[in-house]
C-alpha cells in the first residue's frame, strides 16, 4: 500500500517543476518553519508533493481529505513519513465529520482550503480556534464565492488568498486541468464513445469552456446552456449550440454540470432525458445535481463500478458518474499532474505570502509577479522561450 | 446445471468467483451494442451456425464476451482464448463460462501459458475461428497441420493479421477462405481510428494523469491507427510529430497539419512516444539514447515488441513500478523513461479497450463474417467482406440512433447516359 502511494508520489514530483521552484523561493524566507499548516485538499499524490513541500520548509503539517477523493495509498504513504493524516479513503459522512474535527483541533494557523470548508466550519461552529487562524489560501471557485459572502457581511475574520482567481489557476487548472480529466473520468467510467455523441454542457465558466472544448475535440455535438447573457454569448462564438437545459437534455447522450451551484440539474430534468442518458458533474459536488427535486426516481443498483443507474419509473433508466460527485476526483485520479503543478505552487507561495503576516482579514488576490514567476517556472521546464518588451514598447504601454 | 459445470471443468479461468462484475461489464455492452444485439442477432437465427464449432480468440473482455454469446445464442459451440497474455479481464472470462462459453484464458499469462492456451482450443478442433493478429490460425498451420486442413473458414480482426494471412496465400498455404473483417469500411474507418484513438489517449492519461495539451507527441506510423490518436492528440492540445517510412502516408500526415520528421529527430524532443505501425521493434536499442528524460512510452500496435522493451530491460540499471501500469527505466543510471503497460496494446492492457459503441460495429462484422462463412462455399483466400453487409450494419446503426437519410433519386445519380445521348458527343465521336 504505502510503496504504491510513494511511487505515485514520486511519479507526480517528476513533473511538477512549478512546485519545485516555488519551494525554492519560499525556502529563503524561511516564514513557515515552525508554523502549524492544515492542507485540506483532495488527497492524492500532487497534493502529497505539496504537503511534503511545506514540511520540507519545516512546518507542522497536517492533513484532511474527504472519504470519496482520499487515496488510500497516498494517504498511508504520507502518514508513514510522519504526518498527520485525518483523511480515510472511503469514509462515510459520519466518520468524514468527525476527522474534520479532529484536523480543526491540531489548531492550524494556516490553511489550504478547498470549497471554504474548513474556514467555514471554523467561522460558524469552532471559534474555540478562530484565534489561531492566521490565513486561508481558497483553492476553488466554489470556495471563493463564499468567502466573499462572508466579507461582504463582515463575518470573515481572517486574511484569505483566493488562489483560484490567479489567472495561473483558472485559465489552466479550471479550463484544461478540469476540461480534460472531467471528461476522461467519466469515459474511463463508461467504456462509451464520445465521436458521434450529444453532450450538454450545463454552465459556460471555466470549467464549462474547457469540457466543452474537449468534448468537442473528441467528437461530440456540444450544447450549452447557461444563465448568463455573456457566458451564452460566448459559447455561441466558440460554436456551440446554446439552448435552455429542460430542452437540452432531452436529446442528451451524456449531461455534464459544471456551474458550482447546487440544485443546476434536478430530477425534473432527468424525467426528460433519454433512455441511457449518463450525467456527471464536473463543478462541486451534491447538491449541484439534485435528484430530490421534481419528480419521484429510484435509485438503482451500481451498474459498474463509480455507474448508478437511477430510474423514472416511466421506463427511463439514466446512469450517474460517482453518485454526483465531481467525477474527475471520485471516479478519476483529479486534475493532471502538470495542471496542479501550476495551482500547488500557488498554494505555496500563497501560504508563504500569508505568513507575512501583512494581509487585512478578507479576500486578497495574488500579486502578479508571483503569477508571473510560477507560470515562468513551467515554461522553463519546458524550454520555451519568451520575448521581453522593448523600452519603446515600454513606454508606448505606459503613456496616453 | 451440469452443463455448466461441465464447462468449467473443461475451462481455464484465473477465478470463477470473479464472475459477478463480468457479468455486469456484459449487460453493460449489450446494452450499448444494438447493432449485435438486434439486426445481427436476427441475421444469425436461420440456423446456419447451429451446431458449428466456433473459436474466438480476440481481447478477452466484456465486448467479446457479449459478441461471444450472440453466436452462441445463434447455437454455435463457441469455445474461447485471448488473443494476448496480458489482456484478459478475469472477471469477464469467469462470467463468460457461467454463461456456457468455454474458455481458456486468464490475465497476465505467460507467454507459454497463453500457447498453450491457444493449443487447448485448437484441440477442440474449431470449424471457424474470429482470430486477432490471425494468432491461433498462424498456430494451427505451424502446429496441428491434421486440424488445419480440415479448417472452413477464418473471419480475421486487425490489419496485422489480414497482412500475415495474404502472406499465408501467396505461400500457397491458406486452403480455406478467409474474410478481412479489418478491411470492412464498418470496422477499420471506426474502430482504428475513433475506438483506437479515443481508448489510447483514455489509457495514457488514466494511467499516468498528466495533461495532453502543451505535450509533445510523437506518433511513430500513420496508418489508421495512427491518424486517429494524431487526431485526437491535436484536438485535445497536444502537438504531434508523426513519424513515417511510406512516403505516401507521410505526406498526408503533412497536409493533415502535423510535423513530420524521422524518429530520431523526433525522440530528442518528445514527451509522449506512442507507437501505431502494428510491427515490430519501432522504437529499439538504437533509439534509446535519443530519449528525453522522462519520456513516456506507450504502444497502440498489435505487438507487444513494437516498443523493444526486453532491450530496454537491457539498457537499463534499474527497473521498478512506479504506479499500477507505469513502469520505471532508468538509463545511464540517472535517465528515467516510463513505459504503460509493459509494451503490450495500452488501451486493452492499460484501459478498458475500445468503447463499447464502436466495438458494437467491428463485431457486428465479425459475426456477419462468420455467418457468411458458415452458410456460403467460399473458395479458399482471402475475401473482402460484402458491401452490402457493411452498408446494413452502418444502417443499422444509423436507425438506432434515429438518425434518417436520403435516397438518390432517378435522375440525380449520373450523367454519364446524359453525356452520351447528346449531339455534341456524337459529333466529338465522329471527328
Amino acid at each position: 500500500m504505502t510503496s504504491t502511494g510513494r511511487g505515485m508520489i514520486e511519479f507526480a514530483r517528476q513533473f511538477m517543476p512549478a512546485l519545485a521552484a516555488a519551494t525554492e523561493t519560499v525556502s529563503g524566507s524561511g516564514r513557515l518553519s515552525g508554523r502549524r499548516v492544515g492542507i485540506a485538499l483532495t488527497l492524492e499524490p500532487k497534493t502529497a508533493c505539496l504537503v511534503q513541500a511545506v514540511a520540507s520548509l519545516g512546518a507542522e503539517v497536517t492533513v484532511f481529505g474527504s472519504g470519496h477523493s482520499t487515496k488510500g495509498a497516498v494517504a498511508a504513504a504520507l502518514a508513514e513519513s510522519g504526518i498527520q493524516v485525518f483523511a480515510e479513503e472511503g469514509a462515510d459522512r459520519d466518520r468524514v465529520a468527525e476527522l474534520r474535527e479532529a484536523f480543526i483541533d491540531t489548531r492550524p494557523e494556516y490553511i489550504s482550503d478547498d470549497g471554504a470548508s474548513i474556514v467555514r466550519r471554523i467561522h460558524a461552529e469552532r471559534h474555540d480556534v478562530l484565534g489561531d487562524l492566521l490565513g486561508v489560501a481558497e483553492e476553488t471557485t466554489s470556495g471563493v464565492r463564499p468567502l466573499r459572502v462572508m466579507e461582504a457581511e463582515g463575518a470573515l475574520m481572517v486574511p484569505c488568498v483566493a488562489v483560484n482567481d490567479a489567472r495561473v489557476k483558472s485559465l489552466f487548472d479550471n479550463v484544461y486541468g478540469t476540461g480534460q480529466s472531467v471528461v476522461m473520468a467519466m469515459l474511463d467510467a463508461t467504456n462509451v464513445q464520445m465521436s458521434g455523441s450529444a453532450v450538454v454542457v450545463v454552465g459556460y465558466g471555466m470549467v464549462g469552456r474547457g469540457i466543452a472544448s474537449v468534448a468537442g475535440g473528441l467528437g461530440a455535438r456540444v450544447t450549452v446552456t447557461e444563465i448568463d447573457p455573456v457566458a451564452a454569448l460566448a459559447a455561441h462564438h466558440d460554436g456551440f449550440r446554446v439552448r435552455p437545459l429542460a430542452q437540452a437534455v432531452t436529446e442528451a447522450d451524456f449531461v455534464i454540470t459544471a456551474t458550482g451551484i447546487g440544485h443546476t440539474l434536478t430530477a425534473e430534468h432527468v424525467a426528460l432525458m433519454r433512455d441511457g442518458a449518463i450525467i456527471a458533474v464536473g463543478g462541486a459536488g451534491p447538491p449541484e445535481f439534485d435528484p430530490s427535486i421534481g419528480p419521484g426516481l429510484e435509485w438503482g443498483p451500481e451498474v459498474r463500478p463509480k455507474v448508478r443507474a437511477l430510474s423514472t419509473g416511466s421506463g427511463v433508466t439514466v446512469f450517474v458518474v460517482a453518485d454526483g460527485y465531481c467525477a474527475n476526483t471520485s471516479a478519476g485520479e483529479g486534475n493532471p499532474i502538470e495542471v496542479m503543478d501550476l495551482s500547488l505552487a500557488l498554494q505555496l507561495r500563497a501560504l508563504d505570502l500569508l505568513a507575512t503576516g501583512e494581509l487585512a482579514p478578507g479576500v486578497h488576490l495574488l500579486p502578479r509577479h508571483i503569477e508571473d514567476e510560477v507560470a515562468g517556472s513551467q515554461l522553463a521546464a519546458a524550454g520555451i522561450e519568451i520575448d521581453q518588451p522593448t523600452e519603446a514598447q515600454i513606454r508606448a504601454a505606459t503613456s496616453w | 446445471m451440469s452443463g455448466i459445470d461441465d464447462v468449467v471443468a473443461r475451462s481455464r479461468v484465473a477465478d470463477m468467483t470473479l464472475a459477478p462484475t463480468g457479468h455486469q461489464a456484459i449487460d453493460w455492452a449489450r446494452r450499448r451494442s444494438p447493432v449485435l444485439d438486434g439486426f445481427v442477432r436476427r441475421r444469425l437465427a436461420d440456423g446456419a451456425l447451429t451446431g458449428k464449432r466456433v473459436a474466438v480468440v480476440l481481447h478477452l473482455e466484456a465486448k467479446t464476451a457479449f459478441l461471444a454469446t450472440v453466436l452462441a445464442d445463434a447455437g454455435a459451440r463457441v469455445v474461447a482464448a485471448g488473443s494476448n497474455p496480458w489482456t484478459t479481464r478475469d472477471d469477464v472470462a469467469a462470467a463468460m463460462v457461467e454463461r456456457g462459453v468455454e474458455v481458456h484464458s486468464s490475465r497476465r499469462s505467460t507467454p507459454e501459458v497463453w500457447e498453450a492456451d491457444l493449443m487447448k482450443v485448437a484441440g477442440t478442433e474449431p470449424e471457424y475461428i474470429i482470430d486477432d493478429g490471425a494468432e491461433l490460425t498462424v498456430r494451427i498451420a505451424r502446429d496441428r497441420p491434421d486440424i488445419y486442413s480440415r479448417l472452413k473458414g477464418v473471419s480475421e480482426e486487425t490489419t496485422t493479421g489480414v497482412a500475415r494471412l495474404r502472406q499465408m496465400e501467396q505461400a500457397g498455404r491458406l486452403p480455406m477462405p478467409v474474410i478481412a473483417a479489418n478491411d470492412a469500411a464498418c470496422k477499420h474507418m471506426f474502430d482504428n481510428r475513433y475506438g483506437t484513438g479515443q481508448s489510447t489517449i483514455q489509457a495514457i492519461l488514466r494511467l499516468t494523469n498528466l495533461r495532453l495539451p502543451g505535450k509533445r507527441v510523437a506518433i511513430v506510423g500513420y496508418g489508421w491507427v495512427g491518424r486517429g490518436i494524431a487526431n485526437y492528440v491535436h484536438a485535445l492540445g497536444g502537438r504531434v510529430v508523426a513519424v513515417e517510412v511510406d512516403p505516401i502516408k507521410a505526406l498526408e500526415a503533412h497536409t493533415d497539419g502535423h510535423e513530420v520528421a524521422d524518429l530520431m529527430t523526433t525522440l530528442r524532443e518528445a514527451d509522449l512516444v506512442i507507437t501505431a505501425t502494428g510491427g515490430m521493434r519501432s522504437v529499439t536499442e538504437r533509439h534509446f539514447p535519443a530519449l528525453a528524460a522522462s519520456t513516456i512510452l506507450a504502444n497502440a500496435g498489435h505487438h507487444d515488441l513494437e516498443i523493444d522493451v526486453p532491450a530496454l530491460r537491457d539498457a537499463s540499471t534499474a527497473e521498478d513500478e512506479v504506479r499500477p501500469g507505469v513502469t520505471r527505466f532508468m538509463l545511464d543510471g540517472e535517465k528515467p523513461v516510463f513505459v504503460l503497460a509493459e509494451g503490450a496494446l495500452v488501451n486493452i492492457a492499460g484501459g478498458l479497450g475500445h468503447p463499447v459503441e464502436i466495438m458494437d460495429l467491428s463485431f457486428s462484422v465479425q459475426a456477419l463474417g462468420c455467418h457468411l462463412l458458415a452458410s456460403g462455399d467460399l473458395a479458399p483466400g482471402v475475401h473482402q467482406f460484402p458491401i452490402e453487409l457493411d452498408q446494413a450494419i452502418a444502417t443499422a446503426k444509423l436507425a438506432s440512433q434515429g438518425i434518417r437519410l436520403d435516397v438518390l433519386e432517378e435522375g440525380q445519380s449520373d450523367t454519364l447516359s446524359e453525356i452520351l445521348e447528346a449531339d455534341t458527343w456524337r459529333s466529338w465521336g465522329s471527328q
